[in-house]
C-alpha cells in the first residue's frame, strides 16, 4: 500500500512481511521464495568460510535484488559479546543498519535469552544499529528494550520451528498496545492466516522462515504470505467488528440516576 | 607464519597481510568478513594490516538464516 | 495566548456524529481508542447509559475484582495567592487561613492512623512561603511514619522539587489541568503562577522523572466543554501510561455543581453526564484506576462503586487538619456531599457486594527512609 509504509527508526519499508533465508534446499529456491513473497527485508546468518564445502553464495544472488535490504543476524552468539561482535561483521559485510540480535543458548528450543539480549542492545543502539530484538513475548522486556533505544522489537509467536502460530497472542496483544515501536512477531508462524492475525492485532510486521522454506511449494507459499499480511493489514486499517459479549444484567445498573442534577 | 584461521591451523605462504591471506584461501572478498584475535577488520584496512605469527583469525560469509 | 499542544489536540474526533451502531460497536470494543471514547461521549451514547454501565462493570470486576481503595484527603494548609475564579479559597475571597504545624500534624496523623487508611493525599493552595516545598517534605516524612501510601495535591513544582519529596517518601502526585482548553484556562486563572498552562500539563511527567510512581490527573467538569476535556484528558492519560510504563496513572472526575452565589459553571455536567464520562473513560482505559470523591451526593457514589469507579475517598475533610479532635476552624475547600461515617459507608459497599480494601500490600517493600530507620 501506497501511503503505508513501514518505518523503522528512519528506514521505510513498503512491505511487512520479512523472511528468513535459512532451510531453503538452495540458494535458487530461496531466491524465487523472496521474489515471490514481495519481500524487501530478509535475514542472513553468519558462519564460517569453508572453501572445502561447496557453499552455495547466498550473498551474490540476494545483493542483485535491488528491493531487498538485508538484516544480518546473530544466531549462533551465546552471549551478548559474542551477539556484538556478530553484530559487528555482519555490518562490516552487509553495510545495513538493520541487525537482528538473536542470543538462543540452548540448541533444543532456540528460546531467546532476554538478559544477553538486553545487555548486547545498550551496546549495539550505542553503536548506531537499527536493533531489532528477538525476545520473548514479554510486555516489560519489550518496554525496557524500547526504553533503551530498540527501533523494533520481535515478540516470538511461538518457539522457531515449532510451527506452532500464535501461542503467545495475548502477550502480544499487551505489547502492541503499550509499544511506541514497530512489533514485528518473529517464529512460530505456520500458515498465511497466522500471519494475517498478527497483522490485525496490531503487528507492524512478520517475520517468516521456516513455513516458507519447508512448504512443498516454497515460492507458492511465498506468494500466500504475501497475501495474508496485506489482507491481515487492510483489515486492521479498515477496523474489525467487535467480538460479542453478552452483558448479563439482572438489575439495572442506571436506575440511581436522576433526571437532571 | 602460522596462523589459526577458523579453528584450524594454517601456513600462510604470502607476505602476511589480510588481503594476501584471502587471496590464498580463494575467498571472495567481497562477501567475507573478517576478524583477528577477535577484534572485527574492516575490509579497508585489510591491505595495511599485518598478521603475527599465532595470530587467530575468522573469515565468516553470509549463509541462510532465520 | 498559549494553544493546546498537538499531542493533546481531540480533532478530528470531536463534533462528529456517531449512530447508534457506532456506540453499540464502541461499548464491546476489543481494542479501543480516542474514536471509540469519542463515540461514547457522544449524545447518541447518552440513551445506551445502562448498556455502558453493565460493560463497565464486567470490565472493573475483570481488574479490580469486588473491591474498591479507599484513601483520605488531608489539607495541610489553606493558605493560596491563586486567583481561580471557581474556588472559595483564592487569594481575594474571604476565608480562615491556617496551615498545620508539625506537631497539629501529628495529632491529625494519629486520627487518619486510627480510622487505617493506608492512603493519604495531602494538599494544599498554590505555592505561598506558609506552604512550600521544605513544609511538604516535613509534613511528608512524618506522614509516612503513619501509613504507607503519602500522596500530594499541591502546586506544579520542578522536577528536582518532586525528587526530594520522593526521598521523603512521598509515592505520588494528584494534578488537575483543570481544563484543557487554554482560551477557559487562562479566564480562569486570573493571576500567579497557576496560569502556567503548559508548565501544569506536563507536572505529572516531571513528577515521575522525579522519582514519585503515581500520578492522578483529571479536569474539573463544567469548566469547558466536557467532551473536549475528557478527549484531550485520554491522550493526557495514553501519554502517560506509555511513557512512564512503570507508574501508576489514575483518573477522578471532580465536578464543579452550580450554588447559589458562588461560582456558576458555563458547561454544567449534570449525573448522566457524569456517569457516561466515568462509564466511558472505564471502556477505553480498562486498567486504570478511576476515582470519585465525597463531593457527590450519597446517591451517585453508591450507584457508581464498582461500576467504573473502583477507588473512592470517604469520611473527608476539606477543612485544614479536621479528623482530630482539636483542630482549629478554617474554611472548607468545598462542600462535602456524602459525610457517611466509615462504617456506614463499608456496610453500603459490602450491601453491594463490593469489599472495601485500605491497604495497598506492595509498599511493605518499599525502601522508604522510614523503613530504614533502626
Amino acid at each position: 500500500m501506497k501511503n503505508d509504509l513501514l518505518k523503522i527508526g528512519d528506514q521505510e519499508l513498503g512491505s511487512r512481511l520479512f523472511l528468513g533465508t535459512g532451510k531453503f534446499s538452495s540458494t535458487a529456491a530461496m531466491i524465487e521464495a523472496v521474489k515471490a513473497s514481495g519481500t524487501e527485508l530478509v535475514t542472513v546468518a553468519l558462519r564460517r568460510f569453508n572453501r572445502a564445502q561447496a557453499e552455495d553464495d547466498l550473498y551474490g544472488p540476494l545483493s542483485e535484488l535491488k528491493t531487498v535490504r538485508l538484516m544480518p543476524n546473530t544466531s549462533g552468539a551465546m552471549n551478548a559479546k559474542e551477539a556484538i561482535r556478530a553484530a559487528l561483521l555482519g555490518r562490516e559485510l552487509s553495510k545495513s543498519p538493520f541487525v537482528k540480535l538473536e542470543i538462543h543458548p540452548n540448541p533444543h528450543h532456540l528460546l531467546p535469552d532476554p538478559i544477553e539480549t538486553y545487555e548486547a542492545a545498550i551496546e549495539l543502539v550505542k553503536q548506531d544499529f537499527l536493533v531489532l530484538p528477538y525476545i520473548p513475548a514479554d510486555p516489560v522486556l519489550a518496554k525496557r528494550l524500547e526504553d533503551i533505544g530498540c527501533a523494533a522489537v520481535m515478540p516470538l509467536g511461538a518457539a522457531i520451528g515449532t510451527g506452532k502460530g500464535l501461542a503467545t497472542a495475548e502477550m502480544i496483544k499487551i505489547i502492541v498496545r503499550d509499544a511506541d515501536i514497530p512489533v514485528v512477531v518473529d517464529a512460530g508462524l505456520r500458515a498465511p492466516s497466522e500471519a494475517a492475525a498478527a497483522l490485525e492485532m496490531g503487528c507492524s510486521a512478520v517475520l517468516v522462515n521456516s513455513a516458507i522454506a519447508a512448504a512443498e511449494q516454497p515460492a507458492a507459499m511465498g506468494a500466500a504470505f504475501k497475501a495474508g499480511v496485506e489482507a491481515g493489514r487492510a483489515a486492521y486499517l479498515a477496523g474489525l467488528m467487535p467480538t460479542s459479549e453478552t452483558a448479563v444484567a439482572s438489575s439495572p445498573l442506571t436506575s440511581f440516576l436522576s433526571g437532571s442534577d | 607464519m602460522r596462523l589459526t584461521v577458523n579453528g584450524e591451523t594454517h601456513i600462510h605462504e604470502g607476505n602476511g597481510s589480510v588481503d594476501a591471506l584471502l587471496d590464498e584461501l580463494g575467498a571472495n572478498k567481497a562477501h567475507t568478513a573478517l576478524m583477528v584475535n577477535g577484534d572485527v577488520v574492516p575490509s579497508g584496512k585489510w591491505a595495511e594490516t599485518q598478521l603475527k605469527e599465532n595470530d587467530s583469525v575468522e573469515m565468516l560469509v553470509f549463509v541462510g538464516g532465520g | 495566548m498559549k494553544t493546546l499542544p498537538d499531542w493533546l489536540n481531540p480533532e478530528p474526533w470531536l463534533n462528529r456524529e456517531f449512530t447508534a451502531a457506532d456506540v453499540q460497536r464502541a461499548i464491546y470494543a476489543d481494542a479501543p481508542n480516542e474514536k471509540t471514547l469519542a463515540a461514547l461521549l457522544s449524545p447518541t451514547a447518552g440513551e445506551f447509559l445502562e448498556l455502558m454501565a453493565q460493560r463497565a462493570q464486567s470490565i472493573t470486576r475483570r481488574h479490580f475484582g469486588r473491591t474498591i481503595s479507599l484513601y483520605t484527603p488531608l489539607y495541610l494548609s489553606n493558605f493560596c495567592n491563586g486567583g481561580c475564579r471557581y474556588c472559595g479559597l483564592a487569594a481575594d475571597r474571604r476565608a480562615q487561613r491556617t496551615a498545620l504545624s508539625q506537631e497539629q500534624l501529628r495529632h491529625e496523623m494519629d486520627a487518619i492512623q486510627k480510622m487505617h487508611f493506608e492512603e493519604l493525599i495531602l494538599l494544599t493552595g498554590e505555592r505561598v512561603p506558609e506552604a512550600d516545598v521544605p513544609y511538604l517534605c516535613d509534613c511528608v516524612a512524618v506522614a509516612a511514619e503513619y501509613i504507607a501510601n503519602v500522596t500530594i495535591e499541591v502546586f506544579p513544582m520542578a522536577e528536582a522539587e518532586y525528587r526530594q519529596l520522593a526521598d521523603a517518601g512521598c509515592t505520588g502526585v494528584t494534578i488537575y489541568q483543570e481544563t484543557y482548553d487554554p482560551v477557559v484556562y487562562e479566564q480562569m486563572h486570573r493571576w500567579g503562577a497557576k496560569r502556567d498552562y503548559l508548565g501544569r500539563i506536563d507536572a505529572p511527567d516531571r513528577a515521575l522523572r522525579g522519582g514519585l510512581r503515581t500520578a492522578g490527573i483529571g479536569a474539573l467538569l463544567g469548566l469547558a466543554d466536557p467532551r473536549f476535556d475528557i478527549l484531550c484528558l485520554y491522550r493526557h492519560a495514553k501519554h502517560l501510561l506509555k511513557t512512564y510504563w512503570q507508574a501508576g496513572v489514575s483518573i477522578s472526575f471532580p465536578r464543579i455543581r452550580p450554588q447559589l452565589g458562588g461560582f456558576q459553571p458555563e458547561h454544567p455536567v449534570d449525573e448522566r453526564m457524569l456517569a457516561q464520562i466515568i462509564f466511558a473513560l472505564r471502556i477505553c482505559l480498562p486498567e486504570v484506576p478511576l476515582v470519585l470523591s465525597t463531593r457527590e451526593p450519597q446517591r451517585v457514589r453508591d450507584g457508581l462503586a464498582g461500576v467504573g469507579i473502583s477507588k473512592m475517598s470517604v469520611a473527608s475533610k476539606t477543612t485544614v487538619g479536621g479528623y482530630s479532635t482539636d483542630s482549629e476552624e478554617s474554611t472548607e475547600q468545598f462542600e462535602i456531599s456524602d459525610d457517611r461515617d466509615i462504617p456506614t459507608f463499608c456496610a453500603m459497599l459490602r450491601a453491594k457486594g463490593l469489599e472495601p480494601v485500605f491497604k495497598n500490600w506492595d509498599s511493605a517493600y518499599r525502601g522508604a527512609a522510614h523503613y530504614e530507620k533502626a
